[in-house]
C-alpha cells in the first residue's frame, strides 16, 4: 500500500475523532456541509455548459488541427517539435483531449522518446485553464475576470518553454 | 471571458457549419451540454464527500483554527484571504499531492469565501485571481495520471518525468505570480490615473 494513498483516509479518521472528542454531532455536521455543497454544484452547471459547448464545437470544427498544420513550420522553427503542437493547442480546454493526445504521441514515438519526455513534462506542468476559469467563477457567480485568464496563460507559455529547455538539458 | 466565449463559440460553430452542416453543429453543441451534465455528477460525487468533511472540521473549530495559523504563509500570496486561507491552502496542498478531485472542492470553498468579503460582488477580487493563476500552473510533487499513461505506454523510466515536471511547474508557478503581482500593480497605477484625471 503506497503512503499517499493512505494519507487522505487516515486524515478522514483523524477528523473524525477529533470531532468526537470535541463533542460535535459528526453526523449532523457532515449533512450539514454536504448540503451546503448542493447549490455551488447547481450554480456551475450553466457556467460549464457554456465552456463545454464552446470547446467541443470548437474541436469538432476541425480548427485546432488547422491550427496545428498552420503553425508547425514555425514551431520546428523556434525548436519546438511539431508533434506536441495538437497537446499544446489542447491542453488549456481540456484534460481528457490532451490525455489523448499524449497517448497518441506516445503510440507514435514512444513515452521514451524526447518528444515522450517533453510531452510529459508539458502534460505534467500544465492546467486546462479555460475549463478551471469556467468552474472557479461560475461557483461564485463572478463574470468580470480581470487578469486571471492572460496571467494563467501567460504562466503556462512560460512552463511550456520551461518544459522544451529542461528537457534538452535532462534528456540528452 | 464574455470575448473569448464568443470568439470560440462562433469560430467553431461557423466551420463546423460549411464543413458539416447544420445537424453536425447541433449535434456537437448538445454534446457540449451533455459533457456538462456528466462533469457536473461526476464532480458531485467528491464534492458532497468532501464537503460534507469541511462540515465536520468547521463545526469542531478545526477551518477556523487553520486559517488563523496559516494566515502568515498565505498572506504573503493572499494579502486579504481572511477565512478562505484554510480552504486555499488545503486546495494548494492536494493539488501538489496530485488529488485534483479533492482539490477541486477545497478551491471552490476557498472562492465562496473570498467572495463574502467581496467588496465588488461579481467582479474577480486580486486573491481570486491569483488563486487561479497558481492553481492554474500546476505544481504538482506526484502527477498520478501522467505516470499511470506512461506505464501504461510501456515506458521504461515513468518517473524519469517527475523532477523535470516539477522544475517546469516551479518555473511557470513563479512567473504565475510575478505576472499577477505586475497586473495588481499596473490596474491600481491604472485606477489612480483615472481618479486623478476625473479631479483635474
Amino acid at each position: 500500500m503506497s503512503v499517499s494513498a493512505a494519507i487522505l483516509p487516515l486524515l478522514f479518521v483523524a477528523l473524525v475523532a477529533y470531532a468526537l472528542c470535541k463533542r460535535v454531532d459528526v453526523y449532523e455536521a457532515f449533512v450539514e456541509g454536504a448540503a451546503e455543497g448542493l447549490p455551488v454544484l447547481l450554480k456551475i452547471l450553466p457556467y460549464l455548459a457554456g465552456m463545454l459547448i464552446a470547446i467541443r464545437t470548437l474541436r469538432d470544427s476541425g480548427l485546432i488541427d488547422r491550427l496545428v498544420s498552420l503553425l508547425s513550420p514555425v514551431s520546428s522553427r523556434v525548436g519546438l517539435d511539431a508533434a506536441l503542437l495538437p497537446l499544446l493547442l489542447l491542453r488549456p480546454f481540456s484534460g481528457s483531449a490532451a490525455m489523448a493526445s499524449l497517448a497518441d504521441i506516445f503510440n507514435q514515438y514512444g513515452a521514451d522518446s524526447m518528444v515522450g519526455y517533453t510531452a510529459s513534462v508539458l502534460m505534467g506542468s500544465s492546467e486546462t485553464i479555460f475549463y478551471e476559469v469556467a468552474l472557479y467563477f461560475g461557483a461564485v457567480g463572478v463574470k468580470k475576470t480581470r487578469f486571471a485568464i492572460p496571467v494563467s496563460l501567460a504562466a503556462m507559455a512560460a512552463g511550456v518553454i520551461a518544459s522544451v529547455i529542461v528537457c534538452s538539458v535532462f534528456f540528452s | 471571458m464574455s470575448y473569448i466565449f464568443s470568439v470560440m463559440l462562433v469560430s467553431g460553430v461557423l466551420t463546423l457549419l460549411v464543413r458539416a452542416g447544420g445537424d453536425a453543429v447541433t449535434a456537437s453543441m448538445l454534446a457540449g451540454a451533455g459533457e456538462a451534465v456528466t462533469l457536473c455528477l461526476e464532480l458531485a460525487g467528491a464534492y458532497l464527500l468532501f464537503m460534507g468533511m469541511l462540515g465536520i472540521a468547521r463545526r469542531a473549530g478545526l477551518m477556523e483554527a487553520m486559517s488563523r495559523r496559516l494566515a502568515p504563509v498565505t498572506r504573503w500570496l493572499f494579502p486579504n484571504a481572511r477565512d478562505a486561507s484554510g480552504p486555499i491552502t488545503l486546495c494548494l496542498a492536494a493539488n501538489m499531492l496530485g488529488m485534483g478531485n479533492a482539490a477541486t472542492p477545497f478551491g471552490l470553498e476557498a472562492m465562496r469565501a473570498l467572495e463574502r468579503y467581496n467588496p465588488h460582488p461579481g467582479i474577480a477580487t486580486v486573491e481570486m485571481c491569483v488563486l487561479i493563476a497558481v492553481n492554474g500552473s500546476a505544481l504538482q510533487l506526484l502527477p498520478t495520471g501522467l505516470l499511470a499513461l506512461r506505464q501504461a505506454a510501456g515506458s521504461a523510466a515513468p518517473a524519469a518525468v517527475v523532477v523535470p515536471s516539477l522544475i517546469a511547474s516551479a518555473i511557470s508557478t513563479a512567473v504565475a505570480i510575478v505576472l499577477c503581482r505586475f497586473s495588481m500593480r499596473r490596474e491600481a497605477a491604472g485606477r489612480t490615473r483615472r481618479t486623478a484625471g476625473a479631479r483635474a
